[in-house]
């Protein structure tokens, strides 16, 4: 919406430089910069905790990428990552910036858990299954409609009202869990987990679930959605400018609203794959971040589809590499979370200052 | 026509470009380029749309690379690597497209481009601006924000901000394409007192009228080379400068035009209209104004009295407060309605208001108010295109290669893209404001022939303009605009120039 934050790959800026060889060399760049940076100061900071960064790194690197397991378990990570950065990107085609994935995901997942919990007893576990997916798509839609709605009748900026929304959602899990769908007084406040047979699948021979599938279906939709559709085509206009879109007649606030639903709708089905195929319950901690880790790929990948399977395989390395920091250097998993937050704002800071170049 | 030999130089140029060449792709923007700019002269660069100046210019300032030549300044060769470089050099430059940001103040605006360090002085700022701005005789408001300003007024912000970055050299890329007369000749005052304190200045611009009254010198571009170099203008007549621009004569408008059809429905029809600007003051105040079919009503005003606000009510872009408009006697609300009822526009600012940076010429061809052609859930691109050949085979602006995008293309070119749309649409009303902005003279020319065509189609024409020639030549009726007032009517067979100045300082003619 605002300059600051153009979420659309400007390719030639007047007054910029616009030859395309050192604009790739440039963009190569800026990651390896912004990702050598993140990786300095984090290791500075791995330093300041008595550990060896060099070590912790090699570690990092050895059980993410050459243990047997652990490409599966990145992909099956990997899944939901995608789909909240698709749930970023849709939007910001239309310049909008959906900041709600962490609260769509949550309503698609509650929606989702519902469905499957109410069901997975009397119902074959497959339909189930399909069931579930889709009421998880339809719950994070509807989530993103109200920010849509909030918009539209009273000009509340969608950064905001989604952003709000996710603690809404987060309070609407809370209660649920420690209420009406509690499995045991005792325990942690959870609810049952998912009859197996209503489980997301794997492919047959590995680990690997069928979510990746379905987000990597999702990826290629979304690419012929926006690329080849009059829909996807309007999007550009309205998100390339508003004011061109409503001279030529466009049902701007139709576009605003439709790029926002299916936003939500991929959050939710994000929402639905990390309930069905990885956690199985709703907790406390259900889905914790991966809607933010969504809008980091979508902006580490400039909101372009291809470039988002690339960084949400990144993000989910990171995650998976978090477990064995915590495992081998004995750190809290969330130091992880540094080196993500170092990354994103290492790039974000980088966008920031183009924007206002230009 | 050869190139010919500069008047010897007694000085060192500031500036000297020796064989600049650039190539965007398929495109060879400058071909061995030359040009030079002395201390105390006022150096006019001119050619036909998309003739490679504000590449060469460009390039001057660090925007670009050239592919080939060199460059000197004050006799030293250097390689202007970005615009910070070359502002270090004393090379300043104030684009075609004005880019400030308008939520900011003039001051904001000229901290973002000055770089004054670490710690933002906004006041001492402040203070140096009002000082520059009496010192030239650029008189603008430190505290007032951009969004409010006049387009004249933003223009002296910017040409305030070159100088308060330390420029020697002053590059105006068709500053006076979006003035009016009067803000033409305060600018030239300028100019004037830049040159005399000894100032380079380099200014592009269609108009020969401006090239005779403020340059020393004028080069000539054609398709990226250098057609003239550095000769007087006085030397040449109007024929052999449009010759050496455009490789052929201009034809004089056709004098003769049929009378306007009479007709029970009018093409618009405002009764009575008033309508607030974006400041939220009145800007349009009891306007009741009828365009027949087959009429072209020409729209004259001082800028800034209601001209834009009328369009855009007109159109359906804007809310009414009181009154009624219509269009082929349906009744307009909204964008959809008057695009319905048939309207076409050529908007004031193509490329704030119509200009979509990434997206193609074919797909702006999409853009045109009527329904995308559609091809199962995708856009039937092919008709599109035969759409678009169609169209420049009738209008004949030749516009850029289909697969272009919008963000390569030259001011002249873009406003070439927007009006072949709009222009070759079978509508019974045409909204135009400014349609020859940024246009060389040829297709200029050939813009007014397509106005004239669409007159004689049946379509009901809205012009609003500048330039009061263009109007007198083009239009039946004169309606002439005072804050926001129609303050008279003037009717072809009596066109007056003084009676029209009247008006639009709110007198009576
Ligand atoms: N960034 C770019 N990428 C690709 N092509 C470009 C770019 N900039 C300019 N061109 C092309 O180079 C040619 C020269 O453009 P330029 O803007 O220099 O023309 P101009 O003489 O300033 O025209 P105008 O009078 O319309 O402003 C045009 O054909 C234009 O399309
Ligand atoms: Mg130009």
């Amino acid at each position: 919406m605002t300059t600051l934050l153009d979420p659309t790959p400007s390719l030639v800026e007047p007054g910029e430089r616009p030859d395309r060889r050192a604009a790739a060399l440039r963009a190569t760049g800026r990651w390896a910069a912004a990702i050598g940076g993140a990786l300095v100061i984090f290791s500075a900071l791995l330093l300041l905790r008595g550990a060896n960064p060099l070590e912790a790194l090699g570690d990092m690197w050895v059980s993410t990428f050459l243990r047997g397991r652990s490409l599966a378990e990145i992909l099956n990570v990997m899944a939901p990552i995608t789909l909240a950065a698709l749930a970023v990107l849709v939007p910001a085609r239309a310049g909008l910036t959906n900041v709600g994935g962490e609260g769509q995901l949550m309503l698609g997942a509650i929606a989702a858990g519902g469905t499957a919990l109410a069901l997975d007893q009397q119902l074959p576990g497959p339909l189930v299954l399909v069931l579930a997916l889709v009421a998880g798509g339809v719950a994070g839609a509807a989530w993103a409609g109200v920010a849509a709605i909030l918009r539209l009748r009273f000009q509340v900026d969608e950064a905001v009202s989604t952003l709000l929304l996710n603690f809404i959602a987060l309070d609407l899990l809370l209660f649920l869990i420690y209420q009406p769908w509690r499995e045991s007084a005792a325990g942690q406040p959870t609810t049952r987990e998912l009859a197996d047979a209503a489980k997301m699948p794997v492919i047959t021979g590995t680990v690997i679930n069928v979510g990746i599938i379905v987000a990597l279906a999702a990826t290629v939709v979304v690419i012929l959605v926006l690329g080849r559709t009059r829909w996807g085509f309007r999007l550009s206009v309205v998100g390339g400018n508003a004011e061109a879109a409503r001279r030529a007649g466009m049902n701007v606030a139709g576009l605003v609203i439709s790029a926002l639903i299916v936003g939500g709708l991929l959050a939710g089905l994000a929402g639905a794959i990390q309930f069905t195929g990885i956690e199985y319950k709703l907790r406390a901690g259900f889905g914790l971040q991966i809607g933010y880790l969504g809008f980091l790929a979508s902006w580490l990948a400039r909101h372009r589809p291809l470039p988002v399977l690339l960084a949400s395989f990144v993000l989910a390395a990171l995650a998976i590499a978090g477990d064995s920091l915590q495992l081998d250097a004995q750190l809290p998993a969330a130091s992880v979370n540094i080196l993500t937050a170092l990354i994103l704002a290492a790039v974000l800071g980088w966008t920031t200052v183009k924007a206002r170049r230009a | 026509m050869s190139i010919e030999a500069p008047v010897a130089p007694t000085t060192l140029p500031m500036l000297q470009v020796d064989g600049f060449s650039k190539r965007f792709g398929e495109v060879q923007a400058n071909s061995d380029v030359r040009f030079d700019v002395h201390a105390g002269e006022v150096h006019a660069l001119v050619g036909e749309n998309g003739a490679g100046k504000s590449t060469l210019l460009k390039m001057v300032y660090g925007v670009y690379e050239p592919d080939e030549g060199r460059m000197l300044i004050d006799g030293e060769p250097v390689a202007l690597g970005s615009p910070a470089a070359a502002r270090s050099r004393g090379v300043g430059m104030v684009f075609q497209d004005l880019r400030l940001v308008p939520a900011f103040t003039v001051t904001e605006n000229i901290a973002l481009a000055a770089n004054p360090g670490p710690v933002l002085r906004l006041k001492d700022l402040a203070a140096e601006i009002a000082e520059a701005s009496a010192r030239h005789g650029l008189a603008v408001h430190p505290n007032a924000r951009v969004r409010h300003l006049s387009i004249g007024e933003r223009q002296r912000v910017e040409i305030l901000k070159v100088l308060m970055t330390g420029a020697r050299l002053i590059i105006l890329d068709e500053p006076t394409s979006v003035l009016a007369p009067q803000e033409v000749d305060a600018l030239f005052a300028v100019v004037r007192q830049l040159t005399e304190a000894g100032f380079g200045i380099v200014i592009v611009t269609h108009k020969l009228g401006e090239v005779r009254a403020i340059a020393d010198r004028v080069t000539v571009l054609r398709a990226g080379r250098t057609v003239l170099h550095g000769v007087d203008p006085d030397d040449y007549d109007d024929e052999q400068l449009i010759e050496a621009m455009v490789g052929r004569a201009v034809p004089a408008l056709p004098a003769e035009r049929g009378p306007v059809p009479p007709s029970d429905v009018p093409a618009l029809e405002l009764t009575g209209v008033s309508s607030r600007g974006d400041r939220g003051h009145e800007a349009l105040t009891d306007i009741s104004l009828r365009v027949q079919p087959g009429e072209l009503v020409g729209i004259a005003g001082v800028a800034g009295s209601g001209q834009r606000e009328l369009c855009e009510v007109a159109l359906g872009l804007r809310p009414t407060t009181s009154g009624e408009v219509r269009i082929g006697g349906a009744s307009v609300d909204s964008a959809r309605d008057a695009i319905g009822a048939g309207a076409a526009s050529v908007p004031e600012d193509p490329v704030a208001d119509s200009v979509v940076r990434r997206l193609t010429v074919l797909e702006h061809m999409g853009l045109d108010g009527r329904r995308i052609p559609a091809r199962g859930l995708g856009v039937d691109w092919a008709a599109v295109r035969a759409r678009m050949t169609d169209a420049d085979a009738r209008l004949g602006l030749r516009i850029a290669p289909a697969k272009r995008r919008l963000s390569e293309l030259s001011g002249g070119n873009i406003q070439r893209v927007i009006l072949t749309r709009e222009l070759a649409l079978d509508s019974s009303l045409v909204v135009a404001a400014y349609p020859s902005r940024g246009l060389d003279v040829a297709n200029a020319r050939r813009t007014q022939e397509v106005l004239l065509e669409r007159r004689a189609a049946g379509s009901g024409v809205l012009m609003v303009s500048e330039d009061l020639d263009e109007l007198m030549a083009l239009a039946d009726r004169i309606v002439v605009m005072h804050d926001g007032h129609v303050s008279g009517e003037v009717l072809a067979a009596d066109f007056d120039r003084q009676a029209i100045g009247r008006l639009m300082v709110g007198g009576t003619s």
